[in-house]
């Protein structure tokens, strides 16, 4: 009895919690289909009083939506694909390989995650303009070739994984990077969706470096158009909504793709060292 | 109804360049004789001697305003290309330094004067007379350095009474009682609230989450006091006459009851949804009713005075022409530069401009503009423009200290004397190692 009250109530709790954090989207999403004057009233609710799907329509008004939108999404696959691969390989190295130096790598690896994005962005800046990538995707990619998150993620994933299974493969033949591809690769499934979830989320939702070196309209990124909508004196909220809902389509669907194995993914990597 | 929704989903001031139905630059004729006041402007004149080249324009806000003067420039120009380059206003400000600091900044960019000190050092001065622009445009001596001027303004914006008409007639008011005198103001918001008991309905006025900026901020002015002192450097808000503005707003909300504190967090949107009968507001205050609150029958009025002979009736700021980056190729300044004086010269877009930023306009020769005038926020600045003053580019502590100052008076029960004292001491120490000097003294009417 006592175990069943105790489940109740944590079901509760949870469910509190669930509505907490849901609500605001549901706002978001209730109010795309708003106009400003009812998103700004007093009295406030949250199914529209007057259901207008303008806000979607007109979306193109401050910017080509489809346009950026698609200049996003092949960014941030390209971006993530790298990643995945890049931090599987350097995770693979340290985590497997012996030799000299390899803690030092490793720390400089995460000493990496440490620094304030404020204090590199400037130099990195620099070095954009000075390699002449500036109005162009190569400075997107490029310096986002490698994560230090992913690589710490991977090398405590692959750590995990038998020493015995690679020293078989080994004996029957198969090199380096059969071994890495045909094996370690397969076997980090869970860790590579949980860098996949969280490097094209926050490739996604970058704004400030896009912004800074991308200048042409047309190659512009979803997050910096969605910034459009904030004008100096006012802001367009039913339009931003309307943009806000249907950005963050693809990371639904990266999250639903991928939440079995990042849900593993996280809990193996935070559990072996 | 669809009508007003389209309207409300573009931008502000895209919407008041489309109400203004001045869209016509580019569809007119090329202009083929010279233009412009004192200012001149000869399209005849060929132009990086008639090459082609691309330039860039960094703007934020209106994609169509800026298209319009580019497009009427390069008909005159077809070798000259201009990229417009919008921006979000926020981080423009972040990107456009970094950018102007090596070689491939725009060559041209929108400027705001309240980030002059982190721009102006990527300027080049304008190749234009001063004494040409002194005679076409009002408040250039303020925009002097050592000889030069980098940007000058365009359209001069300032605050203005706007009422719900509605409330006003319900209330038996006209508009013979549209009030002059800040005492008349207070009968009249007495007259304009509304009561359940002790519970606040409607405000005659509501002031809250922008005193500082529209009252504390100006009208001081009228009571003879600047800003800074003599010194142009040191604040003077520790002064008799702001002590007597922000008891005048004390005594609306506590004695007359005109308003509350917690009556909503800002009298813009609190006027906008229908609960308060007057607000102070600048003029792109006009934009967001016609575009947000679009429901609203509203009108306007001059901010009235304490006695009906201000030393001055406001404080005003101005909205900058653009700037031309110093670091450009000198092919693409020289077109910079030219350009600069394709849109001083031009009246048209000088008066497209001004109604989209609900801006009253600088240059001398559109005081009288039929389209301008035709803009009821312009309108009842036009007979007292020049009482209007503009301290210069301050920095931003004047307005978050003072704003900190009132709610102290407001919320924590502060008496005004303590919250001013130490407003002016934490304005001293903000402004330690800022370059900024006021401008007051160059006030056409200064003392």
């Amino acid at each position: 009895m006592r175990k069943k009250t105790s489940s109740i109530i944590l079901n509760v709790v949870l469910l509190l919690l669930g509505v907490v954090t849901v609500y605001p989207f549901v706002w978001m999403l209730s109010s795309s289909f708003k106009q400003n004057k009812e998103i700004m009233a007093l009295e406030q609710h949250l199914l529209p009083q007057q259901f207008i799907t303008d806000n979607y329509i007109n979306m193109n008004a401050h910017f080509n939506f489809l346009r950026f939108f698609a200049n996003s999404l092949l960014i941030t696959v390209v971006v993530t694909v790298i990643v995945l691969y890049t931090s599987t390989i350097c995770g693979y190295v340290l985590s497997k390989y012996r030799f000299r130096g390899r803690n030092l790598l490793f720390g400089f690896v995460l000493s990496t995650m440490m620094i304030p994005w404020c204090v590199t962005i400037i130099p990195k800046y620099s070095m954009i303009q000075h390699f002449g990538w500036m109005d162009s995707y190569k400075a997107l990619i490029i310096p986002g070739m490698f994560s230090g998150f992913g690589i710490f993620m991977m090398k405590q994933h692959i750590t995990s994984l038998p020493d015995e299974i690679l020293e078989a493969a080994r004996i029957d033949g198969a090199n380096e990077f059969y071994i890495f591809h045909r094996i370690v690769f397969p076997m980090s499934k869970n860790g590579i969706s949980s860098i996949a979830i969280f490097q094209f989320l926050w490739t996604w939702e970058d704004f400030l470096w896009p912004y800074l070196v991308i200048n042409t309209q047309e190659k512009q990124l979803l997050a910096v158009g969605l910034k459009m909508f904030n004008g100096q004196y006012s802001t367009d909220y039913g339009a931003l909504f309307a943009a806000t809902a249907i950005s963050i389509v693809p990371v639904l669907l990266i999250y639903l793709f991928f939440q079995k194995q990042f849900i593993a993914g996280i809990a193996a990597s935070a559990v072996k060292g | 109804m669809n009508k007003k929704m389209i309207a409300a989903m573009t931008a502000a001031i895209t919407a008041a360049v489309g109400l203004s139905g001045s869209i016509v630059m580019a569809s007119e004729a090329v202009p083929t004789e010279p233009f412009g006041d004192t200012v001149k402007y000869d399209p005849t004149v060929e132009i990086n001697d008639g090459k082609d080249i691309s330039v860039e324009l960094w703007e934020w806000g209106s994609d169509d305003l800026f298209q319009q003067v580019i497009d009427g420039y390069t008909a005159i120009h077809p070798n000259v290309s201009i990229k417009l380059v919008n921006n979000p206003w926020e981080d423009y400000w972040t990107k456009l330094p970094l950018a102007l600091s090596g070689k491939n900044g725009p060559a041209i960019f929108n400027v705001h004067n309240s980030y002059h000190e982190n721009l102006i050092n990527y300027m080049a001065p304008l190749d234009i007379p001063l004494e040409d622009l002194q005679a076409d445009f009002t408040g250039v001596d303020a925009h002097v350095i050592d000889g030069n001027v980098y940007y000058i303004d365009y359209g001069m914006m300032t605050g203005s009474v706007y009422y719900n008409k509605d409330m006003w007639e319900a209330a038996g008011l006209t508009e013979d009682d549209i009030p002059k005198t800040w005492d008349e103001m207070r009968e009249i918001a007495k007259k304009l609230t509304i009561k359940d008991g002790d519970r606040l309905v409607q405000a005659g006025l509501n002031f809250n989450g922008d005193f500082h900026q529209n009252y504390l901020l100006g009208l001081n002015y009228q009571l003879g006091e600047n800003l800074f002192q003599e010194d142009g450097k040191t604040p003077n808000v520790n002064s008799d006459a702001m002590k007597k503005v922000m008891q005048m707003l004390v005594d609306m909300y506590e004695v007359d009851g005109v308003g509350s504190k917690d009556f909503g967090e800002k009298g813009a949107d609190s006027f906008g949804q229908g609960q308060s009968a007057m607000v102070i507001q600048w003029g792109h205050y006009y934009n967001t009713l016609n575009t947000t609150w679009s429901d609203i029958n509203f009108g306007v009025f001059e901010i009235p005075t304490f006695d009906g002979e201000p030393y001055a009736y406001n404080r005003y700021n101005g909205e900058s022409t653009f700037g031309i980056n110093k670091n450009a190729p000198e092919d693409q300044q020289a077109v910079a530069q030219d350009f600069v004086k394709y849109f001083l010269a031009n009246d048209e877009a000088q008066v497209t401009f001004n109604l989209a930023m609900s801006t009253f306009p600088a240059k001398k020769s559109l005081a009288e503009n039929e389209e301008i005038l035709a803009n009821p926020s312009l309108k009842v600045l036009a007979e007292h423009i020049d009482r209007y003053i503009w301290p210069g580019p301050m920095p931003a502590t004047m307005e978050t200290t003072l704003q900190t100052a009132g709610q102290n008076i407001f919320f924590n029960g502060m008496d005004i004397d303590t919250a001013f004292e130490e407003a002016q001491e934490n304005i001293i120490r903000d402004m330690k190692n800022s370059t900024f000097e006021s401008v007051e003294s160059l006030y056409a009417y200064a003392e």
